[in-house]
C-alpha cells in the first residue's frame, strides 16, 4: 500500500478498533489513540524523509478508478481516488501529524462515552488527512465535508453549556461553505475534460482531477468556464463569478471576517482538544483550499481580486485584533486572534508573491502549533476552575511558575517576537504585502496595526492575569496546582518546535519554495 | 405486464388468505409475493416492450423503476409485522391485499404508453391510499386525513382527466409517441392552445400526486393522520411512480416543448423548495417535518425533471432509491420511538442514543442521507440533480436548491440533537430480529450506494 | 372556421336555449292556481312526513356499491356477446376465438364473484347482522316455581 493511503487509512482502522473492542478494554481507548496519532505522524515523517525538495509537481502520487458515470450525449464522467503530496501540503500533512497528537494527549481528561469520542477522534484525523491529501476535486469535497461530522458530534457530545447552539452553527455555516465549493465544482467538471482518457475512450471524459482543470487548455471551447467564452453570470464573467462563489466556500473555512462568526461560538463551547484541533488544523484547510483549489483554477480571477482579497485579509487582521482586545473570556480572546492570525495568510495569499505565499504556508505551520499550544494553556486553566474570565485571576506566577513561563512563550511566540515562529509569518506575508504587483501597498501598511493589537492584547492579558499579587475568587486558590508531567509533555515540545521554527524557517521553506515557484509562473503570463 | 398480473392475482390471494385462522401466514405470504413479483418485473430485461395494443411501453428504466416501487413495498411491509399493535379493529388481510393493488396502479403509472392508462394508474394508486390513510378508523385525526386526502385527490384527478381530454382534442390520440410525432411536426408558437390548455392540467394533477407547491396543502395533515407505517408507504411510492410518470410525460412527448413549459415548471421547483424547507424548520413534531420534508425533495427532483437533460432519468431514478431508503429508515425508527413514547415529536428521541445505539445509528445516517451529507446515497442524488441543472444553465435554480438544502441540515439534525445530545429516560427498545435485519439492509445500502452509485446507474 | 369543440359548444348552447325557451313558454301560457295540496312536496301520492334530511342506513350503501359493480359488469357483456360468436372470426381461428373469448369473461366474472363471495363471508350483505344475546346470569330461583304459579293462575281462571 503506498504511503499516502496508509496515512488515511490508519485512522481509519483505529477507528474501527476502538469502535469494535469490548467495552471492558475502555481504558486502552486513549493508548491506543495515542498510538495511531503517533505512527501517523511517524509515516507523515517518512514522508518528508522520501519528499524531493527539488522536485515542484506532485509526488506519491497514486491512482485508481473509482467511479464512472455514463452522461449518454455528453460523454462520461470519472472520478478517481487519486492521491499525491507536493510542497504546499506536506508542511500542513507534517503539521496535522503534530497537533493530532497533542490533541490525543490533551483528550486524556475525557471521561464520558470514550468509545464514541476515541473513535470519532481517529475519524476526525483521518479525513484532514485525506483533505491534504487527495488530488481529485471531488475525493477533496468528500473528505471536506465528511470532516463536519465527527467534528459537529466532538463538539456537541462533549463541549460546555451552549454545545447544541455552537454546534449546529458550525455545521450551518462550514455546511454552507462547501455546498458553495459545490456549485463551483459542479460547473467545473461540466466545462473540463480529462486530454488523455477522452483520446482513449472517442468521447468526453469530464474529469475532477486538480491537475486537469488547473490547465485552462482542458476546457471544452465555448463551455461555462473557458476563459476565451464569454459566459456571464449575473453580470459578471462567468469565471469571476465562480472565483468569488470558491472564496466565499474556503473563506468561511478560514476564517474571514464577515463569515468568521462560527469561530469564537465553536471554540469556546469546545473541549480543549477539539479546540486546538479546531484552530490548529481545520483552519488551515481553508488557508489551503485557496492555494490549492482557488487560485490553481482561476489564477486570472485571483489576480484581478487580488486588491479585494487583500482588503479582506486586513479587515480580518484588524477586526479580528479589536475584538480580541475586547474580550473578557480567554478562549473567546484566543479564538478572535486566531481570525486576526488568519488575515495574515489570506494576505500572503492575495499578494502572489513569492515571500507572501511562502509566508501564508509558513503562517499556518506557524499558527498551528500556537494556536494548539494557546488553547492547551487555556484549557489547563478551565481544568482547575472551570473559569476562563480573564479578570478572575491575578498574580497566577506565583502558585503557577512552570505554567506562567510557558504561557509567557506561547504568548510572545504568538504576538510575533522575532526568534519565535509567528514573527517569521508575520514578517514574510506583510513582505509579500508590500512587493505585490497586483495590490496597493496602503494595504500591507494598514496590515501591520494588527501585530501592534497582538503585542497589546497578548501582554495586557499576561499582565492582568499572571503579574501583581495572588487573587482569585473563594475556594480557587486551593485549585491553582501547577502544571502536571502530562501538560509539560505536551506544551514543551510545542514551545520547542515554534524556537526551532522561528530561528530555522528554512525547514518550512525548503520544502515550499521550489512548488510555489513553480505555482506563480501562472500569474507571471498575464 | 407479469407484475401487473401477478400483484392483482396475489392481491386476490392475500385477501382470502385472511379468512384462515392463523393471522401468521399473512406477512410472510406478502413478502413471498412481493419477492416474487420483483423478479418477476425483471423478465424483460434488455428488451423494449409494447403490451395490450400499445397500452404499456417499458425499458430497462422503466423496469428498475418498478423494481424500486417494488423494493420499497418490500421493506415497508416487512416493517409492518402483521399490524399486531393496532387491534382487533384492525384487518391486516385487507390492508396486505390493498397494499398490493395500489402497486398495480404505481407500476402502470410508471409504463404507461396511453394516457389512459396513466389515469387508470393514478386512480388505482390514489383509491388504494385513501382507504390505507383512514384505516385508522377510531382515529379522529385519521379520517380527517383520509376525507381531506381523497376530496382534493378527487379534484386533481378531474382536473387532470380533463387535461387529457383536452390534449386528446389538441392532438387525436392518447398515445405518448404519437402526440410526440404530432407536436413534433409544429412549431412551438403554432401548436394548438388547447393543448397547452391540457398539458398544464394535466401537469397539475401529477404536481398534486407528488405533493410539490402549491398543489402541496394536503401533504402534512395526511401523513400526520395517517398511521405512520402507512405514511412511510404513501411517501415513498406514490413520490417514485408520480416522479416515474411526470418524468414518461415530459421526456416521452412533450420534450420538444420544453420552452414552454420550462417556466411554469421552474417556478413551482422553486416554490417547492422553499415551501418545504422553510415550514419544516417550524415543526415540533418528527412525522410532521418528514411531511414537510417529502415536499422538499419532491422540489430536489423537480429540478431533475425541469431541465430534462440526457441523464435526467438516471438522476431521477438514483434520487428516488435514496430518498426512498433513507424515508423507510426514518419511518421506522418513528414508528419504534413512538410506540414507547406515545408522541411523534423530536422530544420523544430524547437520549435515544444512550439507550439504543443502534436505533440513533440508523436514524444518524437517514437523516444524513436526506440532508445530503457525502458518503450516503442522499449526496449523491442531490449532486447528480445539480449537475442537470448547471447542465441545463440554470444557476438561480442551482443557488435556490443550495440554499435550501443548507436550511435542510437545520431541520434535519434537531432530531439527531435530541437523539444524541439531550437527556431523556428512554428505556431500551426491543427490536424484533426481522425488523433489525430490515433496517441494517436499509442503512447499509444507503451508505453503500453513496460510495458506490454507479452500481444502479450503470443498470440504466 | 370552428373544431369539433366548437360544434360541441353549438349545441350545448342552442341547448341551452331551446330548453329556456320551452321554460318560458311554459310559464307563459300554463294556468296559475296554487292551493296548499299543490305545493306540497311530491312523494308518489303519499303525505310527506317529517324533514327530508334523514340519515339512511349505511348498509344501502354496500348494497348498492355491489349493485352498480354487477350492473357495470352487465354492461361490459353486451359488447363482449357481440363479438363472442362471430363467425367469421371463430372461422379464422378454427374455432379457438370462441372458447378464448368465454375463458376470458369467465376470468372477468370470475374475479368478480370473488369479490361478491368474499363481500359474502365477511357477512357485509347481511342485512342485520344476527347477533343473538343469550342472557348468562343464574337464575336464583328454581325454573319449577314459575311453572307452579303459571299452572295455578291458569287453571284458577
Amino acid at each position: 500500500m503506498n504511503l499516502l493511503s496508509l496515512l488515511i487509512f490508519l485512522p481509519l482502522f483505529g477507528a474501527a478498533l476502538v469502535l469494535f473492542l469490548p467495552a471492558s478494554q475502555t481504558k486502552y481507548f486513549k493508548w491506543i489513540t495515542l498510538g495511531f496519532c503517533a505512527v501517523e505522524l511517524l509515516a507523515a515523517a517518512v514522508v518528508y524523509h522520501y519528499f524531493d525538495l527539488s522536485n515542484p509537481s506532485f509526488q506519491f502520487v497514486e491512482q485508481t478508478d473509482w467511479i464512472t458515470l455514463s452522461l449518454g450525449s455528453l460523454g462520461a464522467v470519472s472520478i478517481d481516488y487519486l492521491l499525491g503530496i507536493d510542497g504546499i501540503s506536506l508542511p500542513l500533512v507534517l503539521l496535522t501529524g503534530v497537533v493530532m497528537l497533542v490533541g490525543a494527549v490533551s483528550s486524556w481528561q475525557i471521561t464520558s462515552r470514550q468509545r464514541a469520542y476515541f473513535s470519532l477522534y481517529l475519524l476526525l484525523t483521518a479525513s484532514i488527512m485525506g483533505c491534504f491529501l487527495a488530488l481529485d476535486f471531488f475525493l477533496f469535497f468528500l473528505f471536506f465535508e465528511f470532516m463536519l461530522l465527527p467534528m459537529y458530534f466532538l463538539i456537541g457530545l462533549w463541549g460546555g453549556p451552549r454545545r447544541e447552539y455552537a454546534a449546529i452553527k458550525f455545521f450551518l455555516y462550514t455546511l454552507l461553505g462547501s455546498v458553495l465549493i459545490l456549485v463551483v465544482m459542479i460547473a467545473l467538471y461540466l466545462s473540463a475534460f480529462d486530454p488523455y482518457s477522452s483520446l482513449n475512450a472517442q468521447t468526453i471524459v469530464h474529469t475532477f482531477d486538480l491537475r486537469y482543470l488547473a490547465d485552462g487548455h482542458n476546457y471544452l471551447p465555448n463551455s461555462l468556464l473557458n476563459g476565451l467564452s464569454a459566459h456571464q453570470i449575473m453580470g459578471l464573467d462567468a469565471r469571476l463569478f465562480l472565483f468569488l462563489v470558491l472564496f466565499a466556500g474556503f473563506a468561511i473555512k478560514l476564517p474571514v471576517v464577515p463569515f468568521h462568526t462560527w469561530l469564537p461560538d465553536a471554540h469556546v463551547e469546545a473541549p480543549t482538544p477539539v479546540s486546538v484541533v479546531l484552530a490548529g488544523v481545520l483552519l488551515k484547510i481553508g488557508g489551503y483550499g485557496f492555494i490549492r483549489i482557488a487560485y490553481n483554477i482561476f489564477p486570472d480571477a485571483a489576480a484581478e481580486y487580488a486588491t479585494l482579497l487583500g482588503i479582506l485579509g486586513m479587515v480580518s487582521i484588524v477586526y479580528g485584533g479589536f475584538n480580541a482586545l475586547a474580550q473578557s473570556d480567554l478562549k473567546k480572546m484566543i479564538a478572535y486572534s486566531s481570525v486576526s492570525h488568519m488575515g495574515f495568510v489570506l494576505l500572503g495569499v492575495a499578494s502572489l508573491t513569492p515571500e507572501g505565499l511562502n509566508g501564508a504556508v509558513y503562517q499556518m505551520v506557524s499558527h498551528g502549533v500556537l494556536s494548539a499550544m494557546l488553547f492547551v494553556v487555556t484549557g489547563v486553566l478551565y481544568d482547575r476552575t472551570q473559569n476562563r474570565q480573564i479578570e478572575a485571576y491575578r498574580g497566577l506566577a506565583k502558585p503557577m511558575p512552570a505554567y506562567t513561563t510557558l504561557t509567557a512563550i506561547c504568548f510572545f511566540a504568538s504576538l510575533g517576537l522575532p526568534g519565535f515562529s509567528g514573527f517569521v509569518g508575520e514578517l514574510f506575508t506583510l513582505m509579500g504585502g508590500f512587493q505585490s504587483e497586483f495590490m496597493p501597498k496602503w494595504i500591507a501598511t494598514a496590515s501591520t496595526l494588527g501585530i501592534v493589537l497582538a503585542a497589546a492584547y497578548f501582554l495586557w492579558t499576561l499582565q492582568r492575569m499572571f503579574f501583581g499579587p495572588l487573587w482569585t475568587q473563594k475556594g480557587v486558590e486551593s485549585l491553582l496546582a501547577d502544571l502536571t508531567p502530562r501538560e509539560k509533555i505536551m506544551l514543551l515540545p510545542l514551545a520547542a518546535l515554534t524556537l526551532v521554527l522561528g530561528l530555522f524557517p528554512h525547514f518550512i521553506f525548503d520544502i515550499t519554495s521550489a512548488t510555489i515557484t513553480e505555482f506563480l509562473k501562472k500569474f507571471s503570463l498575464n | 405486464m407479469l407484475p401487473i398480473v401477478l400483484l392483482s392475482v396475489f392481491g386476490i390471494v392475500v385477501l382470502f388468505l385472511g379468512f384462515s385462522k392463523s393471522k401468521n401466514i399473512l406477512l410472510p405470504a406478502t413478502l413471498l409475493f412481493l419477492l416474487v413479483t420483483l423478479i418477476a418485473n425483471f423478465v424483460d430485461w434488455n428488451h423494449q416492450y409494447l403490451y395490450f395494443n400499445d397500452m404499456l411501453w417499458g425499458n430497462n428504466a422503466s423496469m428498475v423503476f418498478s423494481g424500486i416501487v417494488l423494493l420499497s413495498a418490500f421493506f415497508v411491509v416487512a416493517l409492518t409485522r402483521g399490524f399486531e399493535q393496532e387491534g382487533e379493529a384492525a384487518q391486516p388481510a385487507e390492508y396486505y391485499g390493498i397494499m398490493l393493488f395500489s402497486l398495480v396502479g404505481a407500476i402502470m403509472m410508471i409504463s404507461y404508453e396511453n394516457l389512459i392508462i396513466l389515469f387508470v394508474g393514478v386512480e388505482i394508486l390514489s383509491v388504494s391510499i385513501y382507504i390505507l390513510t383512514g384505516s385508522d378508523k377510531r382515529n379522529l385525526r385519521s379520517n380527517e386525513a383520509a376525507l381531506k386526502y381523497f376530496l382534493m385527490g378527487a379534484f386533481a384527478t378531474g382536473i387532470m382527466l380533463f387535461g387529457m381530454a383536452l390534449m386528446y382534442g389538441a392532438t387525436g390520440s392518447f398515445v405518448i409517441s404519437d402526440i410526440s410525432e404530432i407536436i413534433g411536426t409544429r412549431a412551438w408558437n403554432e401548436q394548438s392552445q388547447l393543448l397547452y390548455a391540457g398539458l398544464l392540467m394535466l401537469l397539475v394533477g401529477l404536481l398534486f400526486k407528488v405533493s410539490a407547491a402549491p398543489f402541496h396543502f394536503w401533504t402534512p395533515d395526511v401523513y400526520d393522520g395517517a398511521p405512520t407505517i402507512f405514511t412511510a408507504y404513501m411517501s415513498t411510492i406514490v413520490k417514485t411512480a408520480g416522479f416515474a410518470a411526470l418524468y414518461r410525460l415530459l421526456a416521452g412527448s412533450l420534450a420538444s416543448l420544453q420552452d414552454y413549459w420550462f417556466a411554469t415548471l421552474a417556478t413551482i421547483t422553486v416554490l417547492t423548495l422553499l415551501a418545504g424547507n422553510v415550514t419544516a424548520v417550524y415543526q415540533t413534531s418528527f412525522k410532521r417535518m418528514l411531511a414537510y420534508s417529502s415536499i422538499s425533495h419532491a422540489g430536489y427532483l423537480l429540478i431533475a425533471l425541469t431541465s430534462l437533460t440526457a441523464k435526467s432519468q438516471s438522476s431521477i431514478l438514483f434520487y428516488s432509491l435514496a430518498y426512498s431508503l433513507s424515508t423507510v429508515s426514518a419511518f421506522g425508527v418513528l414508528i419504534l420511538v413512538s410506540q414507547q413514547q406515545a408522541s411523534n415529536n423530536y422530544d420523544a428521541f430524547n437520549g435515544l442514543a444512550k439507550k439504543n445505539p443502534f436505533l440513533a445509528f440508523v436514524l444518524a445516517v437517514s437523516m444524513l442521507s436526506l440532508a445530503g451529507i457525502p458518503l450516503t446515497a442522499g449526496f449523491m442524488g442531490k449532486l447528480f440533480v445539480f449537475t442537470d441543472a448547471a447542465q441545463k444553465g440554470t444557476i438561480w435554480l442551482l443557488v435556490v436548491a443550495i440554499l435550501a438544502s443548507a436550511i435542510g441540515i437545520y431541520y434535519y439534525f434537531r432530531v439527531l440533537i435530541a437523539a444524541y445530545f439531550k437527556e431523556g429516560d428512554l428505556a431500551t427498545i426491543r427490536i424484533a430480529p426481522f425488523y433489525k435485519v430490515v433496517l441494517i439492509i436499509v442503512t447499509t445500502l444507503t451508505i453503500v450506494l453513496g460510495l458506490f452509485p454507479d452500481l444502479v446507474l450503470q443498470l440504466v | 372556421m370552428y373544431s369539433d369543440f366548437g360544434q360541441i359548444l353549438l349545441f350545448i348552447i342552442v341547448a341551452i336555449a331551446i330548453i329556456g325557451a320551452i321554460l318560458i313558454a311554459n310559464k307563459i301560457i300554463r294556468p296559475n292556481l296554487p292551493n296548499e295540496e299543490k305545493l306540497t312536496t311530491y312523494e308518489s301520492g303519499e303525505d310527506p312526513v317529517g324533514n327530508a334530511n334523514v340519515q339512511f342506513n349505511a348498509r344501502f350503501y354496500v348494497v348498492a356499491l355491489v349493485f352498480v359493480l354487477f350492473e357495470v359488469e352487465l354492461l361490459f357483456l353486451f359488447p363482449w356477446a357481440t363479438v363472442f360468436g362471430r363467425p367469421e372470426l371463430i372461422a379464422q381461428t378454427n374455432g379457438r376465438w370462441g372458447w378464448f373469448a368465454l375463458g376470458e369473461m369467465l376470468i372477468f366474472v370470475g374475479i368478480l364473484s370473488l369479490g361478491l363471495a368474499y363481500a359474502w363471508v365477511k357477512g357485509y350483505l347481511d342485512w342485520i347482522r344476527p347477533e343473538p344475546k343469550k342472557p348468562d346470569y343464574a337464575l336464583k330461583i328454581p325454573k319449577d316455581l314459575y311453572q307452579k304459579i303459571n299452572q295455578k293462575y291458569s287453571t284458577h281462571r
